[in-house]
This record gives C-alpha cells, sequence and structure tokens, in this order.
C-alpha cells in the first residue's frame, strides 16, 4: 500500500529521497521534452522528403535547446487589453498539471538504497489514477484563461473551442479509465502496473478488450490538442489559438506543456494498458531493464503522435464533436458495462451485450431526429432564413454588378 | 501512517513547477528588451487595424456542453468507487449500476433527440442551385478591361 | 467554550493552517472580486483548499470529487455562462437587482455560522484525522469503504440521483431551447448572435 518510502514516517533522509526523485523526473521530463521537439520535427521532416533541423549540435539535437535561449531574449508583450493578473496566471496553470501528472507514472520496480526501499514512482497517492482526471480538468483552465484574458479575438475563439473540446473528451477519457479500474479492482497506478504483470495477456489492452484503450487513446490525442484534433489552433481560422498573444518565454512555457504533455499521456496510455514497465528482465542490473520497457513503450506512442500528425488532416469542429459525444461516449458507457456483466456469468454478459445494441440503434434514431429538428428549426427560425436573406441579397448584387458590365 | 505524506513529492513538484516559471519569467525580464509601442501591444489581427471590439457573446450550445459535462462526470465519478467493489457486488452491482446507466443514457438520448449536440452546418431545404437568378453570368464574373469595379 | 482536539503532528497543523488560508482567501475574494471570472477564479480557489482539507481528513475519493466535479466541471460551466452572457465587460454593480440581498445574505451567514458552532459544540478538528470514523477507510482503502457504503446501504439515494440527473437534463434543455413560434425580430437578432 502505497510507496515504502513513507512506511516509517517522514525524516530527513526520506525528505532527501523525496526531493532527489522529484529533481530528477524534473529534469528528465525537461530533457525529454526538447529531445521530443527535435524528433518530431526530424521525423515529419523525413515524411515530407526534408532534411530538417541539422544546424544546432550533431543532427541538429541542440535545436530545441537552441531555441528555448533565443525565446528568453525576445520581448515579452503584454496586450494593452490583456487583463494582466489572469493573462500572467494563464501559463503557470498550463505548465504545473502538465508537471504533475507525470508524478503517478510508475516508470521502474523498488529500489533499495541506504536501507531505505523505494519505488521508482515520484509519488503513489491513494486517489491514483483520479488524480490523473482531477488535473486533466484543471489543465482546462490554463486554455481557457490564456485565451480570455488576451482581450483580442482568434485567442478568445480558440479558448472556447479548446474547453468545450477538452471537457467533451475528459468524460471518454473517465470512462475508459473507469474499465481499466474494473479489470484490476484499485485505483493506484502502482497496483494496476501490478495487476498486469503477470504475462503480456494480463495486459490493459488485452484484459479490458482493446476498445477502452482506442477510446482512451483517441481522447487523449484530443485532449492534448494534437493532430487531427488540433483545431484550437487552426491557423487557417484562429491563427495561433489561445495563446495567440503570447510570446517571449511565456510562449515558450506553453510550447513546453503541450509536448510534456504528450509524453505524460503516452506514459499514462502505458501504465494503464500496456502494463507499465512491464517484460522480461535479466539478471544483470535488475532494476535497469523495467524502465527500458517503459521507456521503450512510451516511445512507440510518441512516434505514433508524430505520425499521426504527418498523415491525418484536422477534423472539422461539428465532426470533432459528433465524434466525442455520439459515438466515443455512448460505445465507451457500453463496453464498460458489456465487460462488467462478462465478469459476472455468460449470460449475463450477452443480455447485456444486445441490450447496448438496442440501445445503440435507439441512440442512431435519436441523432436523426436530432438532426432532423434542428433542420426544422432553423428553417421556421431565424437562422435559415437570415441565411437565405443574405444570399439574396448576395446574388441581386451580383446580378446587378452583371448586368452593369454588360452594358459597358 | 497518514496517507498526507505520500503527497510530499506531488507538493514538492507543484513548487518546484512554480518556482521553475517564476525564475523563467525573471530570466526574461532581466534578458529581454522591452519596448512597448501601441502597435504592439494592440490585439493580434494579422496585421489589420482592430475596429471591433471581440464578440463576447457565445453559442449556447457550449453551455449546453458544460451543462452535460457535469451530468456525465457526475456518473462517472460513481462509476469510480463501483469499479473498484464491483468485484464483491457481483450481480448486484450489475444490476444497480444498470438502473442508474439507463437513466442517464434515457436523458442523454433525449438531449441528442433534441438536436442539442447539433454542431454541423445547416442544411439548407431550398437549394441554392436551382435558384432562377443563378445563371452563368451572375456566377463567373468577367475580368478584363470591360468589367466593372476592381473586386 | 470546548477543547481543541490536538491530536495532529505539526506537519498535519501546518497543512491545515495553509489551506484554511487558501480557502477563506479565495472566499473572500468571490465575494470582493469586481469581474466575475475573477471570482469565478477565486472559487476554484477555494475548491482547492477545501481539497487539500479532504486528504488530510483522509476522504481521498471526495477530495477527487471535489477537484474533477466541482473545480473541473461546475466552475467550467460558470464560466461559460459569464463568457455567454458577456457579463465580464459590460456588468455593473451599482444598480442592485434585489435591494435587500445583502442583509438577507448577512443574517444567513450569521445563522449558518451559529449553525456550525452549534454541530461542532467545540470540537474543532485542526488537522487530527478521520474524526468522520467508520466511513474513512484510511489510505487507499477509503474508495472501497466508502463504494461499498455507497452501493449497499445507500443504494437508494445513489440510484435516485440518477433521476436528479435526468432533471437536470430536461432543465438544460428547456432553457436553453429557443421558443418555437417563430418571427419576432428579438428571435432573429439571438439566432444570427449564435452563428458567430
Amino acid at each position: 500500500m502505497g510507496d515504502p518510502l513513507f512506511a516509517h514516517g517522514v525524516g530527513l533522509a526520506v525528505l532527501i529521497i523525496a526531493i532527489v526523485k522529484v529533481v530528477v523526473v524534473f529534469a528528465v521530463l525537461m530533457v525529454a521534452v526538447m529531445l521530443m521537439i527535435w524528433m518530431e520535427r526530424k521525423v515529419i521532416s523525413d515524411m515530407q522528403n526534408r532534411i530538417g533541423p541539422n544546424r544546432a549540435g550533431p543532427f541538429g539535437l541542440l535545436q530545441s535547446l537552441a531555441d528555448g535561449i533565443k525565446l528568453f531574449f525576445k520581448e515579452d508583450l503584454l496586450p494593452d487589453k490583456a487583463d494582466r493578473v489572469v493573462f500572467r496566471l494563464a501559463p503557470y496553470l498550463t505548465l504545473v498539471p502538465a508537471f504533475l501528472i507525470f508524478t503517478i507514472v510508475p516508470i521502474g520496480g523498488a529500489v533499495d538504497i541506504a536501507h531505505h526501499a523505494f519505488d521508482l514512482q515520484v509519488a503513489d497517492p491513494p486517489m491514483g489514477i483520479l488524480f490523473l482526471l482531477a488535473l486533466s480538468s484543471v489543465s482546462v483552465y490554463g486554455s481557457m484563461l490564456a485565451g480570455w484574458s488576451s482581450g483580442s479575438k482568434y485567442p478568445l475563439l480558440g479558448s472556447v473551442r479548446a474547453s468545450a473540446q477538452m471537457i467533451s473528451y475528459e468524460a471518454a477519457m473517465g470512462l475508459a479509465v473507469a474499465a481499466v479500474v474494473l479489470e484490476d479492482h484499485t485505483l493506484s497506478t502502482r497496483a494496476i502496473v501490478a495487476a498486469q504483470s503477470a504475462s503480456v495477456l494480463h495486459w490493459g489492452v488485452i484484459q479490458t478488450g482493446i476498445v477502452p484503450f482506442l477510446i482512451f487513446w483517441v481522447a487523449a490525442t484530443a485532449e492534448l490538442n494534437r493532430p487531427p484534433f488540433d483545431l484550437v489552433e487552426g491557423e487557417q481560422e484562429l491563427v495561433g489559438g489561445f495563446h495567440t498573444e503570447y510570446s517571449s518565454i511565456r510562449f515558450a512555457l506553453f510550447y513546453l506543456a503541450e509536448f510534456m504533455n504528450m509524453i505524460t499521456m503516452s506514459a499514462i496510455m502505458v501504465t494503464l494498458f500496456f502494463g507499465g514497465p512491464d517484460g522480461p528482465g535479466f539478471h544483470f542490473l535488475p532494476w535497469v531493464w523495467p524502465i527500458l520497457w517503459f521507456v521503450g513503450k512510451t516511445f512507440v506512442f510518441l512516434y505514433i503522435y508524430i505520425w499521426i500528425r504527418a498523415a491525418l488532416p484536422r477534423l472539422r469542429y461539428d465532426q470533432l464533436m459528433d465524434l466525442g459525444w455520439k459515438r466515443l461516449i455512448p460505445l465507451a458507457l457500453g463496453w464498460l458495462l458489456i465487460i462488467a456483466a462478462f465478469r459476472v456469468d455468460d449470460v449475463w454478459g450477452f443480455a447485456v451485450f444486445a441490450g447496448c445494441l438496442l440501445a445503440a440503434a435507439a441512440l442512431g434514431q435519436s441523432i436523426r431526429v436530432g438532426q432532423r429538428r434542428r433542420q426544422i428549426e432553423a428553417e421556421t427560425t431565424g437562422e435559415g432564413r437570415a441565411a437565405r436573406a443574405a444570399k439574396q441579397v448576395q446574388l441581386r448584387a451580383l446580378a446587378a454588378r452583371s448586368e452593369e458590365g454588360g452594358a459597358r | 501512517m497518514g496517507s498526507l505524506d505520500s503527497y510530499l513529492p506531488i507538493f514538492l513538484m507543484i513548487v518546484l513547477g512554480i518556482v521553475f516559471a517564476a525564475l523563467s519569467f525573471v530570466a526574461s525580464k532581466l534578458l529581454a528588451p522591452y519596448r512597448p509601442t501601441a502597435a504592439k501591444e494592440a490585439p493580434y489581427e494579422c496585421g489589420i487595424v482592430p475596429t471591433h471590439e471581440p464578440t463576447y457573446r457565445f453559442p449556447v450550445r457550449f453551455y449546453l456542453v458544460a451543462m452535460i459535462f457535469i451530468i456525465f462526470d457526475i456518473e462517472i465519478i460513481f462509476l469510480f468507487p463501483w469499479a473498484v467493489v464491483f468485484g464483491q457486488l457481483h450481480t448486484f452491482g450489475l444490476v444497480e449500476i444498470l438502473v442508474f446507466a439507463a437513466a442517464v443514457f434515457v436523458s442523454f438520448v433525449y438531449l441528442i433527440s433534441n438536436g442539442a449536440l447539433d454542431w454541423g452546418p445547416m442544411k439548407r431545404v431550398q437549394p441554392i442551385a436551382t435558384d432562377e437568378v443563378r445563371t452563368t453570368s451572375t456566377t463567373v464574373r468577367r475580368v478584363g478591361p470591360s468589367s466593372g469595379e476592381a473586386a | 467554550m470546548g477543547h481543541l482536539v490536538l491530536a495532529a503532528t505539526v506537519p498535519d497543523a501546518v497543512t491545515f493552517a495553509i489551506a484554511a488560508v487558501i480557502t477563506v482567501t479565495g472566499a473572500l475574494g468571490v465575494v470582493l472580486s469586481r469581474n466575475p471570472v475573477h471570482a469565478a477564479l477565486m472559487l476554484i480557489m477555494t475548491l482547492f483548499g477545501v481539497a487539500v482539507l479532504f486528504v488530510e481528513e483522509d476522504a481521498q475519493f471526495l477530495a477527487a470529487v471535489q477537484v474533477i466535479v466541482y473545480a473541473g466541471a461546475i466552475v467550467v460551466l460558470f464560466l461559460f455562462v459569464i463568457m455567454l452572457l458577456g457579463v465580464d465587460r459590460l456588468e455593473s454593480l451599482a444598480a442592485e437587482p434585489m435591494p435587500a440581498q445583502r442583509w438577507v445574505a448577512l443574517g444567513l451567514g450569521v445563522l449558518g455560522l451559529a449553525e456550525i458552532v452549534l454541530l461542532s459544540r467545540g470540537k474543532w478538528p485542526l488537522g487530527a484525522h478521520s474524526v468522520a470514523g467508520t466511513v474513512n477507510g484510511a489510505g487507499q482503502q477509503n474508495v472501497s469503504v466508502l463504494g461499498k457504503a455507497l452501493f449497499t446501504t445507500y443504494l437508494l439515494p445513489f440510484e435516485i440521483t440518477s433521476a436528479l440527473l435526468v432533471i437536470a437534463v430536461i432543465g438544460a434543455v428547456v432553457l436553453a431551447r429557443r421558443p418555437r413560434t417563430a418571427g419576432t425580430a428579438e428571435i432573429e437578432d439571438h439566432a444570427e448572435a449564435e452563428d458567430t
């Protein structure tokens, strides 16, 4: 139960170990973000037949560092219509949750240094995976307030979009996590990893039947505002999204948080569905292998994020909302009930499965009814009429203009 | 054995994150130039001088989404203790969550069938293409010395 | 004048003090802020303080609920409504919409405080753990103990919650729906504003 580090209360040695853990993870995350930014640029340019960054350091490895240093020397502008306090506060609200989520990820097994046994995991709070949900709901505020406080059109539109998108997919994400909790009977991330460690067949992705993993993956991508869900910063419509007005190091912190969230979400996926640090170990340096497995699995997801960005076009906003609300959430809920029923016995399982199919049919019907109703409403009330009137005016103007042209 | 101890590293991480951000701002303040002008501080409009105040009103559907999210959030948060103890509840637990989920699902279906979560562009009932005003001469503008004013 | 329950250790008492200060500062901020968005932010701060207090009382699940539902969903709704109505810039506090509300609020506040004092009967748990006792399992047990209580003893309230949720959805849809009878200029304006 919990990290054995705190089994005998908090002394000086325990405090020092905790501080070392936090600082090491912080530093590793920073370096990982730097490498990730480099890797993204390099891989994308390979996929697009370009060379990518190749000047700073070997293979351009130091490019992100150079960019970071450059941003320190850039002028930090504060728009005169901005809400000064909130504008300054927003980067903190984005960055701190990004660092915090990684604390619950188990990186490796337990180690023993100077008679202090501790887990290779920054913290294992009793609320466990709920901590992830709590922080991902808090991180909405970073983008929401950044956009609002800028006092400018595009950031405001971007932030309202972003927050609606993030809360929409948070529900689906929570349901996918609930499926894992259902399988493993625990909230603690360490216990979730331990429950998956028997063999590959015990990994969450197999135990929960793939669907919750796919839902979590899509939802996490949408939470991160990564392509193909990056409408929040759709350049054609919204300039740079909620952080358009941010410059210099404030912008850098948003960027940092974005990439850090990507790494963290990949790590969480590995933890929940792919056994975390689980993998074959060897007698030589036994504590290193779990870490290597963990890093390797996380790397795969990071690569796939880049690949998706290079391959897929952006969704439209209504498609995004439809996918989140009308597909993912009902599917996640239904799947959760089905696996719960199959755990009771097969009769219940098939009964609930049939019930879910019926519910899906009802849902499909209600989607059609909803669309039809909205169409009628739009025609009878202002929306459709206003649009038609505008079109008429436009056509009349065009006709008048072409007549004029013909007369000359 | 207070469980508060296990939050110690999280607290340390919060402090470290805040200190890091604050130090970055201080460093930027020391290193970066600061020569604000009116143009730099104006809202970014891709180079156009802003004329309109931004709209501070948003579609009511955003409000609905937040409202529905609360409903689902509450449902999900109930699912977690249920999932933890499900092994002990068995059939009883399944039935009670089915009743609960059914109730939430009914309200969800009601919501969807009201079109509350439809964001799509309106499909026009009156097809524009058959409008008699729309001919080749209205649709294709001839550009050249004979045409009217510049676009 | 009851006796204080000072079973708390020093770190617990310090945590309690910090969380209490955060909570009260936030609450004062909500009341005193001129800008509704600042008030909402202060409300988040209060909710966080309360969440920390819950953690300290070993009510892990409640702490998570506090952040996930209240800070993560309900205040988002508040902020959406503030942005939706555009009150963040236009609100004027000079005209009081309900004339007597300050006095009523003061009276109710005093009444609430008296109630708390009466109920606690001088037992002030300044950072001591789990005065609530049986419902709270310690540490990671907390959620499963709570789950068992909720899904057996308190099953009926749980199921009634679902009815409440249905009512909330219907209420939201009815409030947000445009009137059926079309044709007035007001509706047209509304529809146009909606297409921003």
